[in-house]
């Protein structure tokens, strides 16, 4: 269903969500980030991407799996924390980062089942916006078959047309959104689908940036592994682990548990984001580790997105934002790195 | 599809199931016996388990970790475990009591190839640590006893005292259907009255092998694969047919936190039994 709302109205529409926790782009100190929307009169859509994707919403870097302590009796008891059931909506979550959410679905929808992955994301609607002003000068969507006006895995999604927003509803998620407020809503007219059509093409050529011939790349990695292509790659690698800390499909994490109190025991079980980008990530408790230098995991990061992802799911893990490769201190660049690979003999 | 996600939130694969310490006691200087069951007595019976599994044991307040589960499943009630201490978790463990409870679970990963071996010669090679996993093998094998050929143990440990379960060893040495033979790289005690040497030394007196009617069952510490390895090929026994059980850190146990995951695959699902085919074909795997 294509709606027209003017950019005026926007905020009676937000205002009118009071059943959901609204999250838009906010811009905290230079830097743009999603958080909780108490006025919807403030929401600014002029950003370009946020520094965390909002991954950070329907897979927090931090969650209680388990919360345990000692009965008066001395007995260790165990509580399952799950999420609260609250309906959320995102507002302006860009098409890579949408479909970023579908493939950590995937992961996560296969059996068995991650029931706080799932409690969440089953209340989250996503309300996309195209990405017609310039992007980020490293975005490349479109190599890895996204494009800056993508609708895969969004509810709805929003175009900038000037004083006004087009309005795609793609699910019955999204349908009920646009319920909330509908007089505020007018129908598209041929006129406006004609404009929304030319944004759209032109927003896919204000992409720069590519990987190419990148259907070869998984089968070329391939026969690179044992390569010394990965070492030198690897060089300028601090491990700081952001480029993964930042990736909006990255998945990995690590359960641990915090104490409150010893005595009595008190505590909870925790799940956190962790990278392949750290020593300790695969060293076993004798010290020995698989993975023990920064080629072989700077290879790994590049394979599981570029390979082994691709012979598991038909499908890159990468969906490029391009925040891997403008917030790596030391310039470490995917796409460079990929058309080396190519070119590489 | 778009975001219309259907699947409901379902059971917790996280939630860990009460379980007690039955016993305890070291068997070296830094690994431990524990014999453990789980609380619920239902439960504890209906735990179904094949050999090469894992299970993620839990110590409140220090964390969870996985274990190759060392008894068999021919055995049930108790589940048997052989732990080294060498993290939070072991450490932690380690200080814990007979009837002390402690969380549970599993079982994960894949399992030895039972089926296919019945009616084969049976090799298992063990060095260190690597006698937990297989002793649940070994085990089986003797509990169903006549649907196996030969079965031949080749045991080793660096010196007398670093043997995990040496007297339990020493008395399947008695056995006359089974092969037994337990080496030590160095005799420190002057009084250990079985083989002294590598592993690999052990080789010799496994006689002659129908390589084509054989399965060998390896597990040590990396460095002893790669000699190993070496002497099992000798025998041309074929390659899906020499079973390796790796280690791998591990935090999740289902497939997801990434921590196990090599090639394509987890080692937690798809592991952590690999055929020799699947080393030479898996990069990174040892």
């Amino acid at each position: 269903m294509e709606k027209i709302l003017t950019k005026k109205s926007f905020p009676a529409w937000v205002k009118n969500l009071q059943s959901y926790t609204v999250y838009a782009p906010e811009k905290q100190e230079n830097l743009w980030s999603y958080e909780v929307i108490q006025n919807p009169d403030k929401i600014n859509l002029e950003y370009l991407n946020t520094v965390l994707a909002p991954k950070k919403i329907t897979y927090p870097q931090r969650e209680i799996f388990l919360q345990f302590n000692t009965s008066k009796e001395g007995k260790p008891q165990i509580k399952e924390v799950l999420p609260e059931e609250q309906p959320a909506v995102i507002f302006g979550v860009r098409p890579c980062d949408a479909k970023a959410i579908t493939l950590t679905d995937k992961v996560f929808g296969e059996e068995p089942k991650d029931p706080y992955y799932w409690s969440r994301r089953n209340q989250t609607i996503l309300v996309g916006l195209t990405c017609n002003p310039p992007p980020s000068p490293n975005c490349f969507c479109l190599s890895v078959g996204g494009s800056p006006h993508s609708k895969e895995g969004l509810d709805i999604l929003m175009t900038d047309m000037g004083d006004k927003y087009h309005i795609d509803s793609l699910t019955k998620k999204g349908e009920k959104l646009i319920k909330a407020a509908e007089n505020l809503f007018k129908p598209a007219s041929p006129k406006d689908k004609k404009e929304l059509e030319k944004i759209q093409r032109e927003s896919e050529k204000k992409i720069k940036r590519e990987i190419k011939d990148i259907k070869n790349i998984p089968d070329k990695l391939k026969d690179m592994f044992e390569s010394p292509f990965w070492d030198e790659e690897a060089m300028s690698c601090i491990r700081c682990g952001i480029c993964t800390y930042l990736c909006p499909t990255c998945y990995c994490f690590d359960i641990t548990d915090e104490l409150t109190s010893t005595l009595p025991l008190k505590g909870k079980r925790v799940r956190t984001w962790d990278t392949c980008q750290f020593p300790d990530f695969t060293m076993h408790s004798s010290g020995h580790n698989p993975r023990p230098d920064k080629a072989s995991r700077l290879r790994q990061r590049i394979l599981h997105k570029f390979q082994y992802h691709v012979e598991n799911y038909q499908d890159y893990l990468c969906t490029g934002c391009g925040r891997c490769i403008s917030l790596c201190p030391m310039g470490i660049d995917i796409i460079e790195i990929l058309n080396k690979v190519r070119d590489y003999e | 599809m778009n975001g219309e996600n259907k699947i409901k939130a379902p059971a917790n694969p996280f939630q860990p199931e009460p379980a007690r310490i039955v016993r305890t006691y070291p068997l070296t200087d830094d690994v431990n016996f524990f014999q453990i069951r789980i609380a619920d007595m239902e439960k504890a019976l209906s735990f179904q388990y094949q050999t090469g599994q894992f299970a993620m044991i839990s110590v409140l307040g220090a964390g969870e970790a996985p274990f190759s589960i060392s008894s068999t499943p021919s055995r049930p009630g108790l589940l048997e475990f052989c732990i080294r201490k060498a993290g939070t978790v072991t450490n932690a463990l380690f200080q814990m009591k007979e009837n002390d409870l402690i969380g549970l679970r599993g079982p994960y990963g894949n399992t030895f190839p039972i089926e296919k071996m019945q009616g084969k010669d049976i090799v298992i090679v063990m060095g260190g640590l690597g006698a937990a996993p297989l002793r649940s093998v070994l085990l089986y094998l003797l509990d169903n006893r006549d649907q196996f050929g030969r079965v031949l143990l080749l045991h080793g440990a660096k010196r007398p005292a670093e043997m995990l379960l040496r007297e339990e060893f020493f008395s399947l040495k008695e056995r006359e259907d089974l092969e037994c033979y337990l080496t030590v790289d160095e005799d420190d005690t002057g009084e250990w009255p079985a083989d002294v040497g590598l592993v690999t030394q052990l080789f010799k007196k496994l006689g002659n092998i129908n390589p084509e009617n054989t399965f060998s069952l390896v597990c040590g510490p990396p460095i002893m694969y790669k000699f190993v390895l070496k002497e099992i090929l000798k025998l041309n026994i074929p390659k899906d047919q020499i079973l390796m059980t790796l280690e791998r850190r591990m935090k999740c146990g289902v497939g997801k936190c990434g921590h196990c995951a090599i090639d394509y695959i987890y080692t937690c699902l798809d592991g952590p039994v690999f055929t020799y085919w699947d080393v030479i074909h898996m990069r990174e795997l040892i």
